[in-house]
């Protein structure tokens, strides 16, 4: 039985998510992980993939190249400034993206930044570019700051997403998050998500839980991750249950497979 | 913008708890227009559907105005940062294109003649002077955020509820209300207007569970600002007008 469920955006909601999240712990094992492996290993593939929540919300589907623009930054910059305001309290939401923009200018004037990065791109953009990539990351930055108002627990801005690569695969998982927040022994993860959930929202969490719960050494997953679509009012969350991390397993599997299929199509 | 933040000692207390109600209410009246069973595809309601009492929206209108719209929309977002507009045309163009990348009406900018193109840098200019004037400065303090979207399934999905604000300022957390939403339009305000306000405040109510506190419009052609604070009898008359809506749609279709 799947622990997904499903809470209109209110107040207090995220506080009363995290308070009552299970408290049992579970963990991945190398057995997991081994068998993870060869089930990977057995979608052959010519090149080296990367596979995500959103690629298992789309069911493996090709979808435009990666462009850089101000809806694609705000999420890194949007997050860095808040972790910038946590500390600095007496930074505002402006002046911490402001900070932030300049600091990726800096990097790519100094030459720290590699060819295509965000740094490259907005070193290049002109200065209104910047300024609507800071007018969305600031959006990103004040929303996702409301969200964690409601929080009575310790949390922190995550200071990456969740990498794995998948041994002898080709396959490198990538788990998104943003917020992590401690209950007692327990991690708990928020994502912030634009636009509304749709039917695959689900699947896609629970993705993301799993690839957590690999990209930790221990292998422990967080007790349960939550989704907040703040544009629907909607916030959905699942468990780590061992039923929950096992089918996020076969998601992503099934999404290696139904990409592999896509790209031999394409190839034909 | 001191007129849509009102006295900080006047707010009414955050209301929490009128978003369930008005919710019921427009399920239940939309249960009534459509019945029970699921459509193949939603009815979309957005505030231009409001802005004309009538189902069939003009969808004809000029598309040298809707790119006029663009860019101011833009520029507001430039404003809202504290970025100095020296070239009002360029800078929400580029900004523009920067966003949405290349589509219908990117392209149909970039197949202005040339007398064309010289009357819609001259029209956002004029515009954009009008927005800064009224505008003044933005306090970071009021948390502006700009062109924030909404949408709201209701009734299973039958029905969509989309909506943009263009400008919103104060925080959803706190006890008293002061969320103050305004959309900046380039077309002087008329009687849709007001439908419009009132169709910002209760999607904004059904999206965060808060009533906002104010809703806002301002016309750059006019520099007229109309203004309504938020209350019971104002979500009350929205739920209406959106269920007249619903039955506009329904009956054509």
């Amino acid at each position: 039985m799947s622990t997904l469920t499903h809470r209109r955006l209110s107040r207090h909601i995220l506080h009363r998510l995290i308070d009552d999240a299970p408290t049992q712990e579970i963990s991945l094992t190398d057995d997991h992980r081994r068998s993870l492996s060869a089930r990977f290993r057995a979608v052959t593939s010519t090149d080296h993939r990367r596979i995500d929540a959103w690629m298992v919300e789309r069911a493996g589907q090709p979808y435009d190249a990666f462009r850089w623009s101000p809806v694609t930054a705000r999420r890194v910059i949007g997050n860095a400034a808040l972790r910038r305001m946590v500390d600095d309290p007496t930074l505002t939401e402006f002046a911490a993206v402001d900070i932030e923009v300049t600091d990726q200018l800096l990097r790519a004037a100094s030459g720290y930044s590699r060819g295509g990065s965000l740094s490259q791109w907005l070193s290049q953009s002109s200065p209104s570019v910047i300024g609507l990539v800071s007018a969305e990351a600031a959006n990103w930055t004040t929303q996702l700051g409301e969200a964690a108002e409601g929080i009575f627990h310790p949390w922190v801005v995550a200071s990456s997403d969740a990498y794995y690569d998948v041994a002898r695969a080709r396959t490198t998982l990538r788990g998104r998050r943003d917020l992590i927040v401690i209950n007692g022994l327990s991690r708990i993860l928020l994502r912030f998500r634009a636009g509304s959930p749709g039917k695959s929202a689900g699947p896609g969490l629970r993705a993301d839980l799993t690839i957590d719960a690999l990209a930790e050494p221990t292998g422990r997953a967080a007790s349960r991750v939550i989704g907040l679509w703040p544009e629907a009012g909607v916030v959905l969350s699942v468990d780590a249950s061992m039923e929950d991390l096992r089918s996020g397993a076969r998601d992503l599997v099934r999404t290696a497979v139904a990409r592999q299929r896509h790209q031999l199509i394409n190839a034909a | 913008m001191d007129v849509l933040r009102g006295e900080r000692e006047s707010r009414p207390q955050a209301n929490l708890t009128a978003a369930a109600g008005l919710r019921s209410q427009l399920e239940d009246g939309i249960y009534e227009l459509v019945g029970p069973d699921l459509l193949g595809a939603p009815l979309v309601i957005r505030a231009a559907s409001l802005r004309r009492n009538s189902a069939i929206y003009d969808f004809t209108s000029s598309p040298l105005a809707q790119v006029r719209g663009i860019l101011i929309n833009q520029a507001l977002r430039l404003l809202s940062v504290g970025i100095e507009i020296d070239d009002a045309y360029n800078d929400a163009f580029f900004a523009w294109r920067a966003d949405v990348g290349t589509n219908d009406l990117t392209q149909y900018v970039d197949r202005l003649e040339g007398d064309e193109r010289a009357r819609l840098m001259t029209d956002v200019t004029a515009h954009c002077l009008t927005l800064k004037r009224s505008l003044g400065s933005l306090s970071s303090r009021w948390l502006p955020r700009t062109s924030l979207r909404a949408h709201q399934r209701l009734a299973a999905g039958n029905v969509v509820l989309r909506d943009v604000i263009d400008l919103m300022v104060g925080t959803t957390t706190s006890d008293d209300a002061s969320v103050a939403l305004l959309d900046v339009t380039t077309s002087p305000l008329t009687e849709g207007a007001e439908r419009v306000m009132r169709y910002h405040a209760l999607v904004q109510t059904l999206r965060t569970s808060t009533v906002p506190l104010r809703s806002s419009m301002f016309s750059t052609a006019t520099g007229e600002l109309w203004s309504l604070d938020v209350d019971d009898e104002l979500l009350q008359r929205s739920v209406l007008d959106v269920l007249n809506v619903v039955a506009e749609i329904s009956e054509a279709s």
